[in-house]
């Protein structure tokens, strides 16, 4: 029997004016790094990272489930709501959050969407981080598919959305892992996925405020693997060559969810992002 | 060709999980490849019936088309990028889907399963 090194807890915070009970997991000691899960997801998808001893010697990594993802709940009245994520909202909830749990500075590193909004933040509030590491993340991606299959009564969103992003996965990821993967997807609530996308595929905003990024107060390192069809190397590559200073690295053996789908795989890779990264906040 | 999709339909019936996984298919998809057209009936699930086409008279639910290099890229035990999932195909214009995308997608992990049981099993280091 071996007992994990990650703990979880729970913290509400302020989103659009009302309570989020957010539930968020850490581990390590030494540099806060902040690490936001894809859409559809939640903070599982960095375990492996968070139980790597030789990283969490000087990181201290901290996973959150967004509202409405794996054990953050909905907010109050949400059954009669429809979830549809906003930059803004998503800017707001990773600030409180922030704020809440009193970090100075934190490097910000998130996957897919959550790569999206760390470049959104690179851009309007680099002052509350110290770098960002965007991970499948590039300027825009139009849906090539309707995000609306994946929230229907008459099918389950979840299984329908998990077999869309398996196209994501590399075959070089371990089958365990790949089918830990996808759990997540099949997991999230009814209509989370389509309104994660709905943010991911829809706002442009990012595009314009790439040049406002300035790397050299916050470093911006992009990585993207080769096995990507949502954010393919050249999506990323055009993203990366729009910010001066940039750089970027590309993984010929991973997909959409590196650090879930192939945890040895990508763990060069995120070291490697790591050492770019300012050591203190 | 039809060989190929012959072998699969064998290895779907000897596959327990797949076959529940489809139990509510029944369907006919039609499969282009190149200037060869098949047309695979599914029964509960079951790949009942592998036709060569083509055929006038068989209506289909939805479409798969491709060429033969693609299929023979997609079907290897560690395809290359882009070639590793039918979507991968349709994102380089080696793949094509058409007509019912919905009920295809509502059947997406069966149908991409039953694609893929012609690729051999590879090891994989943890």
């Amino acid at each position: 029997m071996s007992i994990e090194p990650i703990t979880g807890r729970y913290v509400t915070i302020t989103v659009e004016g009302a309570p989020r009970r957010i539930y968020f997991e850490e581990a390590g000691q030494g540099r806060a790094v902040v690490c936001l899960h894809t859409a559809g997801a939640d903070t599982r998808q960095w375990r492996h990272l968070m139980n790597d001893a030789e990283i969490t010697a000087n990181n201290r990594l901290i996973a959150f489930d967004m509202p409405w993802h794996g054990k953050s709940l909905p907010p109050e009245g949400f059954e009669t709501q429809e979830y549809m994520l906003t930059t803004e909202a998503y800017m707001e909830t990773i600030l409180a959050l922030i704020d809440a749990l009193d970090l100075d500075r934190p490097v910000l590193s998130g996957c897919s969407m959550g790569g999206r909004i760390a470049l959104q933040l690179a851009a309007l509030r680099p002052e509350k981080f110290s770098g960002f590491i965007a991970i499948e993340a590039s300027d825009f991606q139009p849906a090539w598919y309707d995000i609306d299959w994946f929230d229907r009564p008459d099918a389950h969103g979840g299984e329908m959305g998990a077999a869309l992003v398996s196209a994501n996965i590399s075959p070089y990821a371990p089958k365990a892992e790949r089918e830990n993967t996808l759990w997540m997807f099949k997991q999230s609530g009814p209509g989370i996925f389509r309104g994660d996308l709905s943010f991911y595929t829809r706002d442009d905003s990012l595009i314009a405020r790439l040049g406002g990024i300035h790397t050299a107060q916050t470093p911006v390192h992009i990585i993207v693997g080769a096995y990507d069809l949502t954010c393919t190397p050249q999506d990323a590559k055009r993203t990366a060559d729009a910010i001066a200073g940039a750089t970027l690295a590309v993984m010929d053996e991973l997909g959409h969810f590196p650090m879930s789908e192939h945890p040895v795989g990508f763990r060069p890779f995120f070291v490697d992002a790591l050492s770019k990264m300012p050591s203190q906040g | 060709m039809i060989e190929v999709f012959r072998n699969i339909q064998a290895q779907l019936n000897e596959t327990p999980h797949l076959l529940r996984l489809g139990r509510l298919f029944s369907e006919t998809v039609l499969i282009e490849v190149g200037e060869d057209q098949l047309y695979l009936t599914f029964e509960k699930g079951q790949l009942v019936e592998v036709i060569p086409g083509p055929s006038r008279k068989t209506p289909w639910r939805f479409a798969f088309r491709t060429d033969a290099e693609a299929l023979e890229k997609f079907w290897q035990p560690l395809p290359e990028a882009k070639f590793h999932d039918i979507f991968g195909l349709v994102t380089i214009g080696r793949g094509k889907i058409d007509g019912d995308i919905l009920c295809l997608v509502k059947n997406l992990r069966f149908f991409k399963e039953v694609m893929a049981l012609a690729r051999p099993a590879h090891e994989v280091a943890a």
